[in-house]
């Protein structure tokens, strides 16, 4: 066991203590804050629900993280290649990044139905600038030696684009899955609850606001929480096997010679 | 189609190419870059062009690479226009920084200007494997480029570039970054890969030392716009040892190209 998984442990287990000892020392009433123990009882009693439920919202979150990331590709090519592009579709982007999305899961549920296709729908779009900002970024960083040198062979547009520029851009896509993925799970809870037909840990969690069942509710924040922490360890073991040859990916070493 | 295939066979096989630039001039806005330069470059032969800072030598090397238009004149590279020579995969660069992909070994960033364009690849083009091992690199094949050292990597951007078997070389102040030490070390890497295989070679240096160690000609240019000042000869045998160095005849160019600086300066 090395420092990088205990420290994260040790970290996690005084926060759950301290909640646990205000609750418990205080007279804090249970439907303000109640105590992590009964939350986790809570979700162990009803382990079979949280799992087929986190299970639908984690397919959720990771399609819409898909179809953002091939929007976005597509988008943030075009926008490196021409700065008028560039120009033209910023604002666009940032007004999807800075608007509250809450706020149109109605209308989307309206259009789109109920089910899966408008949280997949909401939780791409809201994706989708990071991840086109993230492209753009890479792109422009792309050692401009190499890039003369695939000029000096008359590489094509969509040579240097796949042998250069997308690799270049890899370390700042996977920042932005990191950062996105916390926007992508809240996106496809918030839309989970705000259609009907769907099984994921929003209806649960909505129903449980709506009955004023705390421990349901509770329960599906912390369904919440482990999910993204999975989703973290999954994106640092994808992260190391592509990015094994960048900076961010080794501990400092002598080099030969 | 066996004609066509017989004729790039030809182009291919004569692993050299004559420089020949007219009245060129490149001026960027208001400012003169290059004077009207007329120069012929023969076949094999390894010119070096020396000048100080922002003098526009890299410049002209851009110009002939095909990598930039020419303000007015013209630059042929035996039949065809730089950017003709361009497309067919003619011209082979070292860049000054080894531009190495770090996402890729040493052997395929060693491929990797065979990997792209491919239509005009050589038809005798064959693996770089053997000159990684010439130039001591048989043991790093599967190396990336963060585990080697300065002068492993611009080794592999000079086997990168040969492995093209192009018939103009061009390189940019290739050696600049590194130490003095392995500088020598790669003068003479580069002195005995070309030697013998008849690129012609378009160097550009600010180092006097490195530029009569390793031309037939070296061209002396002066500061902005630039104008050739001297075009001196390098009488030294070849093949050359890091011993040429001791010469008394190396170091009467040394001073020749030392003066002809200067010169340019004034």
């Amino acid at each position: 066991m090395n420092r990088r998984i205990i420290a994260p442990v040790i970290g996690i287990v005084v926060f759950l203590g301290l909640w646990e000892l205000i609750v418990r020392a205080t007279d804090v009433r249970p439907f303000i804050l109640r105590a992590p123990s009964r939350i986790v009882s809570y979700l162990l009693d009803n382990a079979g629900d949280y799992a087929r439920a986190a299970w639908v919202t984690g397919i959720h979150a990771l399609g819409g993280l898909l179809i953002a990331l091939v929007v976005a590709l597509v988008v943030g090519s075009l926008m490196a290649a021409s700065s008028f592009l560039e120009h033209a579709t910023q604002p666009v982007l940032i007004l999807l990044q800075v608007t509250p999305f809450v706020a149109y899961i109605a209308s989307v549920v309206l259009w789109l139905g109920s089910g899966t296709p408008p949280v997949l729908f909401i939780t791409g779009l809201v994706c989708m600038p990071a991840f086109a900002f993230a492209t753009v970024d890479g792109m422009r960083g792309a050692d401009p030696a190499a890039r003369e040198l695939l000029a000096s062979v008359d590489a094509s547009r969509w040579e240097v684009l796949w042998r250069l520029r997308l690799p270049s851009s890899l370390p700042s896509l996977f920042t932005a899955a990191r950062y996105n993925v916390g926007l992508a799970l809240i996106a496809a809870y918030l839309v989970e609850g705000g259609n009907f037909a769907n099984e994921g840990l929003g209806n649960i969690g909505r129903r449980a606001a709506a009955l004023n069942e705390g421990d349901a509710l509770w329960a599906a924040v912390f369904a919440m929480a482990l999910l993204g922490t999975l989703f973290l360890l999954l994106i640092s073991v994808i992260q190391r096997m592509a990015l094994h040859w960048h900076v961010s990916q080794r501990p400092p070493r002598p080099n030969w010679g | 189609m066996v004609a066509d295939s017989s004729i790039v066979e030809f182009l291919h096989s004569r692993a050299m190419s004559r420089i020949v630039v007219r009245d060129l001039t490149k001026v960027y806005g208001d400012l003169p870059v290059i004077d009207p330069l007329s120069l012929t470059i023969e076949p094999g032969s390894f010119v070096s062009i020396i000048g100080p800072s922002g003098c526009g030598k890299t410049t002209l090397m851009r110009i002939v690479a095909g990598l930039e238009p020419a303000s007015s004149g013209m630059v042929q590279l035996d039949d065809a226009t730089p950017a003709e020579a361009r497309s067919r995969k003619r011209v082979a660069m070292v860049p000054q920084q080894p531009g190495l992909l770090p996402w890729r070994t040493v052997h395929a960033n060693a491929r990797l200007l065979l990997d792209v364009n491919t239509a005009a690849n050589p038809p005798d083009a064959t693996d770089p494997m053997a000159l990684l091992e010439e130039v001591g690199l048989g043991d790093f094949l599967d190396a990336y480029p963060h585990e080697l050292s300065g002068g492993m990597q611009q080794r592999v951007a000079l086997v990168r570039a040969l492995a093209l078997h192009a018939p103009l070389l061009v390189m940019d102040e290739p050696f600049a970054a590194l130490d003095e030490i392995t500088r020598a070390e790669m003068r003479v890497i580069l002195a005995r890969l070309v030697e013998g295989r008849g690129a012609t070679v378009l160097f550009i240096t600010h180092s006097i030392s490195e530029a009569v160690a390793l031309s037939d000609r070296v061209l002396v240019s002066s500061t902005r716009p630039s104008r050739m000042m001297a075009d001196i000869a390098v009488d030294l045998p070849r093949p050359r040892s890091a011993d040429v160095e001791d010469d008394p005849r190396f170091v009467a160019l040394c001073a020749d190209v030392r003066h002809a600086l200067q010169a340019g300066r004034a």
